[in-house]
């Protein structure tokens, strides 16, 4: 009972430092920068979808970059053409990419483990292909100008933004709104990991077989798992479309796909905790490669090195890493003496 | 005057001097011994080829900083990569006027990268200059974006003077067009039907293809099938080149305009080797700098400061046309510099770049000028028309002016 | 009715579509003998390929002969091959799919990466293998290096398939890659089976980098990602475990690209890929191991 209470006391505590974390980074980075913690949100909210899919139910997909432009352009598409305000498409971004990821769910029962990566791997490369043609909706090559075709309904177009009387600058709006949105989500994948939906998920992953003998239906499970991934994939392109103030078919290539499964990777499957680390590595790593030297292909092959040898030395991602460590206080907790 | 008075009188006047002298609040981005510009290049991704016109630049700045410089101020010039990817631009540009403060953006490459901030930098009032994009809208625009503004002859121009010349001189041609199904290839293909004027029906076909194409072999096909003996190329090196080697293959020799993206003369050199002389004999494009590579140019005073600046201020591949347009680009920024004064403004600078007259680029043909004014925000808007022969370019005809 | 359809445009464009084809068909085989010998599919297939392509460039640029080079490169690109396997891969050879998946994306960076340093961006050419001499027959027009790539590539399958079916090496090769642990027991060093696949693979992208470019006419570092996709594409229609599927699927697939740009007009050139992508897609609704593959049955 009061290792109980003791647990307990903990995770609240964990979680109130988290928000601290969350309130209070802005002011330790320059304003600049908080838009690029902004940006790494974007990638954590999409990347804790795609571990629910990847992750918790064994589905690889290689085209989550494509459901970040269904959401983004959705977005902007609302925006520029129906003047909706940036920040309320967000939730129907959401639900129309969940559509989609419904979708492409479908095929997936019945392709498996490779040859399902390489169909959603296809899903991405079309998709600038896809967006260039509907060019009445898309804009084309040339994309959708927010900023340019409906600076009206952009927040913060000023450069300052104010809510309930409190007056705050673009960036760090962005931040606040790409994470206190990522910090939900978070909280709602952890739920339904805990939950029915999540071992029903796992048992998916484990074995297929398995489960379907055990009376689980797998095209619900799957088609679930691959609109749920959705949902969060379309919110982080919807914020995406937000910061960037444009959309872009040459910014939806295949390359956002591989980017969001190496986070996820990194991160570690079946670790949400871990995603955070996975965003800041997709984020900050290329960056960071410029640093080793400007000179060409440096960079990727700072990346590439860097992406191969945590699969050889960390195969369980940051995630795996967190939990190592944790263990021996989590057993202490959870085990009677 | 009594001597103590006198030394008073002296310190305050040297007071108010040195008040005076040390400038009004000076410019963001700009400091008593340097201007800092920036803008965004593809370094990496699928355009990286043209990251010479970053270097080209970069490599003059530092040539016109060891000579002093521009009233007494070095220019910093930082570039930084955009992959090719719009929403980088977007991101490394605000990077550069947030962040690294910049007095102003200069050279930016790509025509969706340059409308992707234009917004955003007129609206923080930040000049967007000499964008390295051929498309119109940058100098047609302006009365709603003014800071803003291009620099290369514009895509639609170039058709235009295509359009003309063939009519003029070719009124019962068999028109084929091959376009990159994208603003580029469609500007040059309306610039085209602007040029031809009541004759638009010589065009008896058009084919598109996409980057993502495997080839352009389908669309050479269509055109020959369709007893094409004009061809339009108004395609990027890699199709161009294609579009040589696939005529090759089908015994197909018509008579080419290709446009000045892919008129580079190792570009050439790539088609002529690929097929053969005869194949890209006669090919004709316009042309407005001076190719490097072009024996012609050899004993130029241009080309020759151009050699020397690259080699000894690190410019890269020397033979790289997209090189020498950068340097004339960064030459033109100086021209404006120059201009805006001895405390340049944001401001000042967008109206000198606005009201130019440069006619000693030695980048650029013998000729033609950089002019700008009052409803003409088009930088260069001259050029030549110049026809491939024995493996070289030869310009023939008048500049013209087109806009 | 029939006889006004332009029967040799039809004819042009199926031969335009198999030239194409044939051009990818060698990478896809590649594909295949990566995916049958360690399980996954080498996302840095056409990285390498590229890469093998600029040593060509480069020993040719050095006064070697076309062929010469063309026999020094596959020999290179087979150690690199075998070497990257060793050092990359080995780690891993027991980790999950999804591991290996990701250390190929990161090899996929990594050349493309070195290939970016050691060489500059600017477009290059590299010899033909064979003459560009026009061949018409009835109107239809192909050439020599047309049919010279589609034979390379039936001759490589071809070679492999000997290899594969007559020789020791390969015999043990298949076994490791079918059943690794029985393998080992009877004294198949599995691990060097693996280096040699990888070896071949590379090998066999080496000449699809070699074939590619001249058909091209032009190639830079990003030469090979159209092709990977549209060997992969090819090689899933035809089976990824299938050396000769990945041959027929890719040239399928290259006649299908072009008769529905020529003959569909509402796929317009921008919906070109996404519709051969999505007809493949269908394919594998029907038959999920594509049209070659064999379905196996995997013990809970």
């Amino acid at each position: 009972m009061r290792q109980r209470a003791l647990g307990t006391a903990l995770w609240l505590l964990l979680a109130v430092a988290v928000l601290v974390v969350y309130v209070l980074a802005p002011r330790f980075v320059s304003d600049f920068h908080t838009r690029d913690l902004a940006h790494a949100g974007v990638f954590f909210i999409a990347i804790v979808g795609l571990n629910l899919l990847t992750g918790y139910t064994g589905q690889i997909s290689l085209g989550h970059g494509a459901l970040m432009a269904v959401g983004g352009y959705t977005t902007a598409a609302l925006v520029v053409h129906e003047h909706w305000r940036d920040v309320w498409t967000i939730p129907l971004a959401g639900v129309a990419a969940g559509i989609v990821g419904f979708l492409i769910g479908l095929p997936a029962l019945r392709l498996s483990g490779l040859y399902l990566a390489l169909a959603t791997f296809a899903f991405a490369v079309a998709m600038p292909s896809l967006l260039k043609k509907f060019s009445g909706l898309t804009g084309g090559g040339q994309g959708l100008r927010l900023l340019e075709q409906a600076p009206l309904q952009v927040t913060g177009l000023s450069g300052t933004v104010t809510l309930f009387g409190h007056s705050t600058s673009q960036n760090h709006f962005l931040y606040y709104l790409t994470w206190g949105i990522g910090l939900v989500g978070f909280l709602i994948a952890w739920l339904i990991v805990r939950g029915r939906l999540g071992r029903t998920f796992r048992a998916v992953r484990d074995s297929e077989v398995a489960a379907a003998s055990a009376g689980i239906d797998l095209a619900r499970a799957k088609t679930t798992a691959f609109a749920i991934s959705g949902v969060y994939a379309g919110v982080a392109g919807a914020l995406l479309a937000i910061q960037s103030e444009i959309v872009n078919p040459l910014s939806f290539t295949f390359l956002l796909s591989i980017l969001l499964l190496v986070g996820t990777v990194v991160g570690g499957l079946g670790s949400l905790p871990g995603m955070v680390l996975g965003a800041l590595f997709i984020q900050y790593l290329p960056d960071l490669s410029t640093h080793v030297s400007t000179a060409q292909g440096v960079p990727d092959f700072v990346f590439g090195a860097a992406i191969i040898l945590v699969m050889i030395l960390l195969p369980m991602g940051a995630g795996g890493l967190l939990r190592r460590l944790a263990e021996p206080l989590t057993t202490r907790l959870y085990t009677r003496p | 005057m009594p001597r103590r008075i006198q030394l008073i009188l002296c310190a305050v006047g040297a007071l108010a001097l040195a008040t005076v002298a040390s400038g009004a609040a000076s410019e963001t981005g700009v400091t008593s011994s340097q201007v800092l510009i920036g803008g965004t290049i593809p370094l990496s991704g699928p355009a990286s080829a043209y990251q010479s016109v970053g270097k080209g630049a970069a490599a003059y700045f530092r040539y016109v900083n060891a000579h002093g410089g521009v009233n007494k101020r070095k220019i910093k010039y930082i570039y930084k990569d955009d992959g090719y990817d719009p929403s980088k631009t977007a991101d490394k540009t605000r990077e550069l006027v947030q962040q690294d403060k910049v007095f102003a953006i200069f050279n930016s490459l790509g025509t969706e990268h340059n409308l992707a901030t234009r917004a955003y930098l007129n609206a923080v009032k930040v000049p967007q200059l000499f964008a390295a994009s051929g498309a119109t809208t940058f100098g047609r625009d302006y009365k709603k974006y003014p800071w803003t503004i291009a620099y290369q002859p514009n895509y639609r121009a170039e058709g235009t003077i295509y359009g003309r010349y063939i009519a003029k001189t070719s009124p019962k041609a068999r028109i084929g067009v091959l376009y990159q199904n994208d603003d580029y290839g469609k500007d040059l293909l309306a610039g085209l039907r602007n040029g031809l004027g009541k004759k638009t029906k010589l065009i008896v076909s058009k084919q598109n293809y996409d980057v993502t194409d495997p080839d352009v072999q389908s669309q050479i096909a269509k055109l020959k099938g369709a007893r094409v003996n004009t061809l339009m190329l108004f395609a990027t090196p890699k199709f161009a080149i294609q579009a040589y080697v696939f005529g090759r293959k089908f015994g197909w020799r018509p008579k080419v305009y290709v446009n000045a993206v892919s008129s580079a003369a190792n570009v050439m050199g790539l088609a002529t080797a690929g097929t053969s002389k005869k194949q890209t004999e006669g090919s004709i494009s316009i042309v407005f700098l001076k190719d490097p590579t072009d024996p012609h140019w050899k004993t130029d005073p241009g080309v020759k400061l151009y050699r020397s600046i690259m080699k000894r201020f690190k410019g890269g591949n020397p033979n790289d046309v997209y090189a020498v347009y950068g340097m004339s680009a960064a030459h033109t920024f100086v021209a404006a510099l120059k201009k805006a004064g001895k405390n340049p403004t944001r401001l000042g600078i967008m109206k000198a770049a606005t009201n130019l007259n440069v006619k000693n680029d030695p980048f650029l043909l013998p000729g033609m000028s950089v002019k700008t004014g009052p409803g003409d925000h088009f930088p260069l808007d001259q050029s030549k028309l110049q026809r491939y022969h024995n493996g070289h370019w030869i310009s023939f005809g008048g500049l013209f002016r087109v806009r | 009715m029939l006889l006004a359809f332009d029967w040799t445009q039809l004819a042009q464009q199926i031969v335009i579509g198999l030239a194409s084809g044939g051009v990818w068909a060698t990478l896809a085989v590649a594909l295949v003998l990566i995916y049958r010998s360690t399980g996954v599919v080498n996302f840095a297939q056409g990285e390498m390929a590229m890469f093998s392509t600029f040593i060509a460039w480069s020993l040719v640029h050095h006064g070697l002969s076309y062929w010469a080079a063309f026999a020094l490169t596959i020999a290179i690109s087979f150690l690199g091959g075998a070497a990257i396997e060793r050092a990359v891969i080995r780690p891993v050879e027991r980790a999950p799919v999804l591991t290996v998946v990701m250390v190929t994306l990161g090899l996929f960076f990594v050349v493309n990466g070195a290939a970016r340093w050691l060489w500059t961006p600017e477009t290059r050419s590299l010899p033909n293998a064979f003459s560009t001499r026009p061949i018409d027959v009835a109107g239809v027009a192909f050439s020599i290096q047309d049919l010279g790539t589609i034979a390379v590539s039936l001759g490589a399958v071809f070679l492999l398939w000997l290899f594969f079916r007559f020789t020791k090496l390969g015999l043990a090769s298949r076994a490791a890659a079918v059943n690794p642990e029985a393998s080992r027991l009877l004294g198949v060093r599995v691990s060097w089976m693996l280096a040699l696949g990888w070896g071949l693979a590379a090998a066999l992208g080496a000449v699809s980098g070699m074939l590619t470019a001249p058909a091209l006419a032009s190639f830079d570092q990003n030469l090979m990602q159209p092709v990977l996709l549209y060997a992969f594409a090819g090689a899933v229609l035809g089976g990824l475990d299938s050396a000769l599927g990945a041959v027929v699927g890719t040239m399928l697939l290259g006649v299908l690209i072009n008769l529905l740009g020529t003959y569909v007009d509402w796929i317009g050139t921008e919906l070109r890929l996404p519709v051969a992508l999505a007809v493949i897609l269908g394919v594998l609704l029907f038959k999920p191991t594509g049209l070659f593959g064999r379905v196996s049955a995997w013990r809970v």
